[in-house]
């Protein structure tokens, strides 16, 4: 019998047809299905939209044409009703020593980055400027360039802080809540006495130490940032109460059959937790985390309140905002020194948290293929 | 559930002990003293005060006579930025306070937020759904003490309804009770639709519902249980916190609250004070997170208490 | 729960009106008038409490209270005080001399301790009182370890007085390095305790030591020792004498021209002996306390409120109109303008400064100069700042008219020189006026032209009360004017003090408020090694005048003269720049009679008087808005 080369090789083909058959139904993932799904949520894309906007408005700030946030006028533009004029922007040189020396006056010291980018925006709209839309505060400076500004800080402090606080609450609620017993009592226990420890002892302490002359150097030579080691031990805070929540629900979750079905076939224990378990809880840790960030924001408003906040020439909406509280009052109301950061924050929360119902609604594990 | 008990109170002794350690360290190793000013006393005025408040002994000493005197007498001694007080007193003026404006706070809270929370998951997507999660993000979103101000300006000085700060009075409670409320309302609100939604697409609702149950009862009797888990959780840590007060509410309306003892305390580094506050918040902190427990064993028939 | 909870409120409620109700600040520390030190502090111990004289709210002169009237020796250094017979404690005893040398003495003890024990150094021996440190062949008192209360000062332990014949001192521990300026002061006062003191009493001379003391081995242990409370200089040697029940004498070690605003000062009141010795450390209980003003003190709640009712036994309860009175603790400014608006309370301090220019045009801002300079330390052992043409540049870069005119705005006066104007024949020195020209060009000259090479100046504020504010504006105003970068960091209070006392920074925020209206209240903070001075700075010839020539110098303009000429080099120096000073800043409704804005901000609260139908008549016409 001469050998027929072809038999096995369709043979072969006939499963590799059926082996990528297979791989194009699996190959609908989680991610591609729920984006799927939100993008037919028509208030998450608008929030989506808008924080998008907002990210890319906050780290190009220096491209846009706005008024420098620090330069004060305290003769001629003290507390200016929004819709006053802008003046020009005093850059006169273009380069050189000079105008580095100009660009610091104007926005404070800032990375190589930022300084091209003045440099684009020079090129692009010249020494045109914004008017004032949001009206200036008590020392004559810009509030809209000011908002912008600050909500690079707000933003990165909240995303920050968030981010280190839902891995390590998602991770060790979950571990805590499957494993059970005696190590969940002892890990929940620690997060009783996390809880309990004086918060603002912790920051006034990790604060003195990051302002430590030989840290802050030492810092600055690896290129990190005051404010970001802060915010993400901020967020090592803020995990417990994730972990507390992530725990009850993974306690209720664990008795399901589908963890039973894991089990018995033998899947080890980190596997359950961070593959069967895990995704199932990212509902509720997604909502959680568009209650994080709020609060997080929240509590860098209220440290600013505590005079532990971000230092000037750096602003954050935490400090306009409590600056503005500063101007409520019976006798006169500077409204809109309240108005527009309250505003700034109350949308971006807005957003967060549509978004995250979007996002709930998208990436939960029973509606897949609906 | 005797034993269950006796383990967690055995717990609560472990974790006061392990907050008075930890927090012990860290006030030793926070810069400043509870005896600087702007005006400088002499090294010898100063040590005088130390003494007056066993300051001076080695490290060691002071936490072993802090923690004696604690176990033993349940003295948390005098405080060192109220000279005329014991830590107990100030403790006993200032929970009262702070105790009735959180459950005001925490009354207004749930109503709302169940209220509000179960509105909007079942008619999802509705109108109201947006709009009372809408309401509910703004009360997250909003500064307490721009919701504050805004609440000043509108209810003191436009409408004269309410006075404007102080204690004393039942009509001087109910502001600042909406406004440490208010976030708490919003969070509850969040977290039972969250629960409701979760439970609602779930496969003992479904049955319920083939078998023909009324959807009201369905809601009520099944459902809600379930949904409130995520809430119940919440709460525990709410509470206290609620109780023990919010700096920034206290601030606003002049309210003598614990709240207010606990900053001050922390920024006139009353170490005594800070100390007695720390560990009554983890008390309350603990029974409450012991409280939360067991309405979870109530709630959840299938969560064991062991 | 909730009915419980709204049953709990309403048990809190039904408080009667006061007359008088008034924000007073910060919660006041305690009202032990020897210890306390703050402004909201000395509100209610002037109420409560009354010394040899007070101050007129009017001309902020000493005017006699429990004294009568008083002589001054030829040489300036004696004084008699004749008290006033009708003087009475609030428990119907009569106020004596008596009383005066026993609460000075109790003042005085290191174991008050008052912080403002200095202010009666001026008497010899007091000093050595208060600091227990002896020589051989003083006059000592001992005190027996045998004291009715061990936990309590008073009463004390059996009282001996004898003469010091001799100290035997154990080895002293070595100094170490790197430890704390307090840490230092405790390893002293431990060895301290470890000294035997050799005292002849009636011829036979005892040996003592502190039963407190820790001994270790090289420490004699000897049957013979008696333990004691504490061995202090004898007080009958003390420059305080009453002659009889109503005559009070005081010797001073030079002539203090501003001795009498000090017997007007409130740590110097007279507090009741049988009250504190009977009841220890609950002496100012509300059922306990014995006061001597014209207000007792009924009752206290913590952080909330004090409630003073007039003192009928006060000698001039006739003259004190107002019966009841609270004093509320508000920190928050915005928060008592809107309880001062609202009508909830009749007097309200220190407004916000963002509303200032609604609020200057209203009547009832009541506003006055105050002793008090608002102020940068520059720290002088700083690279660059070591430079005195560096921290004049800084001076003259700063436009304090505009911080006074624009952020401020209650006509705050921008300042030259530290000592604020209105002290009665002082004219003041004076540093550089605003000139950016003139600054570019000092810096220029000292090598950092535009500001290269200079080292980043770390601008310290704490974080309140709008210090971020002028901050700012000074840093704006080096960056434009200069070119220097400051870099501002904003703190919390106890670590910015630290962190100024350990000398952590280049340029600190600062404020001094005058104890009493002379010169020396301000200058005397910058001498070598000053406990207030922390800027590093030292100067011999300041330190000369100020410790040596000016307190011995008769001639009152001399001596005035010569502090201004420390004053001078102060400001030539700059080791600080003076930016304003304060104006005391008081709303006040318009029916309230006798509250005068002075420069020390005191208003006693005896001296008020409400109008009835202007009252009336405002609450009507509140009530219609």
């Amino acid at each position: 019998m001469p050998h027929d080369p072809q038999q096995p090789d369709a043979k072969l083909d006939h499963y590799v047809r059926l082996l990528s058959e297979a791989e194009a139904i699996r190959g609908v993932s989680l991610g591609q299905d729920a984006w799927r799904r939100l993008r037919r949520n028509w208030v998450a894309m608008v929030s989506l939209v808008f924080l998008v906007l907002l990210g890319l408005s906050a780290l190009l700030a220096p491209l846009l044409p706005l008024q420098s946030p620090i330069r004060q006028d305290l003769a001629e533009r003290r507390f200016q009703p929004p819709g006053a004029d802008g003046p020009a922007l005093e850059l006169a040189e273009t380069s050189g020593g000079a105008f580095e020396e100009e660009i610091r006056a104007l926005f404070g010291e800032r990375t190589w980055i930022d300084r091209r980018l003045i440099r684009g925006r020079i090129a692009l709209f010249g020494q045109w400027t914004v008017p004032s839309l949001c009206g200036t505060d008590d020392l004559g400076r810009d509030l809209l360039a000011r908002l912008v500004w600050g909500a690079r800080v707000s933003l990165m402090v909240g995303l920050v802080a968030t981010l280190v606080s839902l891995v390590i609450g998602v991770s060790y609620g979950a571990t805590a809540g499957y494993l059970g017993g005696r190590a969940d009592n002892l890990m929940m226990r620690l997060v009783d006495v996390l809880y309990s420890i004086p918060f603002i002892f912790v920051v006034i302490f990790l604060i003195t130490i990051l302002d430590d002359p030989a840290i802050k150097t030492r810092l600055q030579s690896l290129g990190i940032n005051k404010i970001m080691i802060f915010y993400a031990v901020i967020g090592a805070i803020y995990w417990l109460t994730m972990a507390r929540v992530v725990r009850g629900q993974v306690i209720s979750l664990k008795q399901d059959q589908f963890i039973e079905a894991a089990r018995t076939i033998g899947a080890s224990r980190a596997g359950i937790i961070f593959r069967h378990l895990v995704p199932n809880l990212l509902s509720i840790a997604i909502v959680y985390l568009t209650l994080t960030i709020p609060s997080v924001m929240l509590f860098e408003a209220f440290l600013s309140f505590l005079g532990l906040g971000v230092d000037p020439p750096d602003v954050s909406w935490g400090i306009l905002a409590a600056d503005g509280l500063q101007v409520i009052t019976p006798v006169k109301v500077y409204w809109w020194l309240v108005v527009f950061p309250g505003l700034a924050l109350a949308l971006t929360l807005l957003a967060l948290n549509f978004l995250g119902d979007g996002l709930r609604d998208a990436l939960d594990p029973r509606m897949k293929n609906r | 559930m005797i034993l269950f008990l006796v383990k967690r109170l055995i717990w609560i002794g472990l974790t006061l002990w392990a907050v008075f350690t930890a927090s012990f360290l860290l006030m030793s190793s926070v810069p400043g003293g509870p005896f600087q000013s702007e005006r400088n006393m002499s090294p010898e005025v100063r040590l005088r005060w130390l003494e007056r408040y066993d300051l001076d002994a080695p490290l060691h000493e002071q936490y072993t006579n802090q923690l004696t005197g604690l176990v033993t007498r349940f003295d948390l001694g005098l405080s060192m930025s109220l000279q005329d007080f014991t830590v107990n007193d100030v403790i006993a003026q200032g929970f009262p306070v702070s105790a009735s404006l959180g459950i005001f706070a925490l009354v207004f809270a749930l109503a709302l937020g169940l209220a509000a929370g179960m509105v909007s998951a079942l008619w999802r997507q509705s109108i109201w759904d947006v709009a009372l999660m809408s309401l509910a993000t703004l009360g997250i979103a909003l500064p307490n003490f721009v919701l504050a101000s805004v609440l000043i300006l509108l209810l003191v000085f436009k409408l004269p309804i309410f006075p404007s700060a102080g204690w004393g009075s039942l009509e001087q409670l109910v502001l600042p009770a909406i406004c440490l409320g208010a976030p708490f309302a919003a969070y509850i609100a969040r977290l039972t639709r969250t629960g409701l939604l979760e439970i609602l697409s779930q496969d003992f609702i479904r049955t319920a519902r083939a078998k023909g149950l009324p959807a009201r009862r369905v809601v009520l009797r099944h459902a809600l249980r379930g949904a409130l888990l995520p809430v119940v959780s919440f709460l525990g840590p709410a509470i206290a916190g609620i109780l023990t007060g919010s700096l920034v509410v206290e601030r606003i309306f002049a309210l003598p609250g614990l709240g207010s003892h606990f900053i001050e305390a922390a920024t006139q580094r009353d170490y005594s004070l800070a100390m007695g506050m720390v560990l009554f918040y983890t008390a309350l902190l603990t029974t409450m997170n012991l409280l939360v427990d067991l309405a979870y064993a109530w709630l959840d028939p299938r969560v064991k208490l062991d | 729960m909730a009915i419980t909870a709204l049953g709990y409120a309403l048990t809190f409620g039904a408080l009667e009106p006061a007359d008088f109700t008034m924000i007073n600040g910060t919660e006041i520390k305690s009202l032990d008038p020897a210890i306390v030190s703050g402004a909201p502090e000395g509100r209610i111990i002037n109420a409560l409490f009354e010394g040899l004289f007070r101050q007129d709210p009017q001309t902020v002169e000493p005017i006699p209270a429990i004294c009568e009237r008083h002589e001054i020796s030829e040489d300036g250094r004696t004084y008699r005080f004749h008290l006033r017979k009708a003087c009475q404690w609030s428990d119907g005893t009569p106020i004596t001399a008596h009383d005066f040398v026993w609460s000075w003495r109790r003042f005085l003890m290191p174991e008050t301790p008052a912080e403002y024990a200095y202010q009666l150094f001026y008497i010899p021996g007091a000093k050595k009182f208060n600091s227990g440190v002896l020589e051989v062949g003083d006059r000592v008192e001992v005190e027996l370890a045998n004291r009715p209360n061990p936990r309590q000062t008073f009463p004390q332990g059996t009282l001996l007085r004898g003469t010091l014949r001799r100290i035997t001192k154990p080895p002293e521990p070595q100094a170490a390095d790197g430890i704390g300026e307090d840490e230092q002061a405790t390893r002293r006062a431990h060895w301290q305790r470890r000294w035997i003191y050799e005292v002849e009493i009636e011829g036979q001379v005892r040996r003592f030591r502190d039963a407190k003391a820790e001994l270790s081995a090289g420490d004699e242990t000897s049957a013979q020792i008696e333990p004691c409370q504490q061995v202090l200089y004898d007080f009958a040697e003390v420059g305080i004498q009453a002659e009889n029940d109503r005559l009070l004498q005081v010797t001073l070690k030079e002539p203090t021209p501003y001795f009498l605003y000090l017997m007007a000062f409130y740590p110097l009141y007279p507090v009741n002996r049988a009250c504190v010795e009977r009841h220890g450390r609950e002496w100012m209980q509300p059922e306990n306390l014995v006061t001597s003003g014209p207000y007792r003190l009924e009752f206290r709640r913590i952080r909330d409120r004090i409630r003073l009712r007039k003192n009928p036994n006060y000698w001039n309860a006739d003259q004190v109109q107002l019966e009841v009175i609270d004093a509320l603790a508000v920190n928050s400014s915005t928060t008592s303008l809107n309880m001062y608006m609202n009508g909830e309370v009749d007097w309200a301090l220190d407004p916000p400064a963002t509303v200032m220019s609604e609020l200057i045009q209203r009547d009832d801002l009541l506003r006055a100069p105050m002793l008090t300079t608002y102020f940068y330390r520059i720290n002088t052992t700083r690279p660059g700042l070591r430079d005195v043409r560096v921290r004049r540049a800084l001076n003259l870069a700063i436009n304090k008219q505009e911080i006074c005119d624009q952020i401020l705005g209650a006509g705050q006066l921008p300042a030259r020189g530290f000592v604020p104007p209105g002290v009665a024949g002082y004219q003041g020195a004076l540093c550089g006026a605003y000139d950016p020209q003139a600054a570019r060009a000092l810096l220029a000259e000292a090598g950092f032209s535009d500001g290269h090479r200079l080292p980043t100046i770390e601008l310290l504020y704490n974080d309140t009360e709008g210090h971020r504010k002028i901050a700012e504006k000074i840093q704006n105003d080096w960056q434009k004017n200069l070119g220097v970068q400051a870099q501002l960091r904003g703190m919390e209070w106890g670590v910015f003090l630290d962190t100024t006392d350990r000398m952590q920074y280049s340029v600190a925020r600062a404020g001094w408020i005058g104890d009493y209206p002379d010169p020396n209240t301000f200058l005397d903070m910058f001498v070598t090694d000053g406990e207030n001075n922390e800027t590093g700075w030292s100067n011999a010839r300041y330190d000369e005048i100020i410790q040596t020539l000016a307190p011995a110098e008769k001639d009152p303009s001399k001596r005035l003269a010569l502090l201004r000429e420390a004053e001078q080099l102060l400001m030539d120096q700059q080791p600080i720049i003076p930016i304003y000073f304060y104006v005391s800043l008081n709303l006040v409704r318009p029916y309230v009679e006798g509250f005068y804005p002075n420069i020390q901000d005191i208003h006693p609260l005896h001296r008020l008087r409400i109008v009835p139908d202007l009252r009336r008549n405002h609450r009507r016409s509140f009530l219609r808005r």
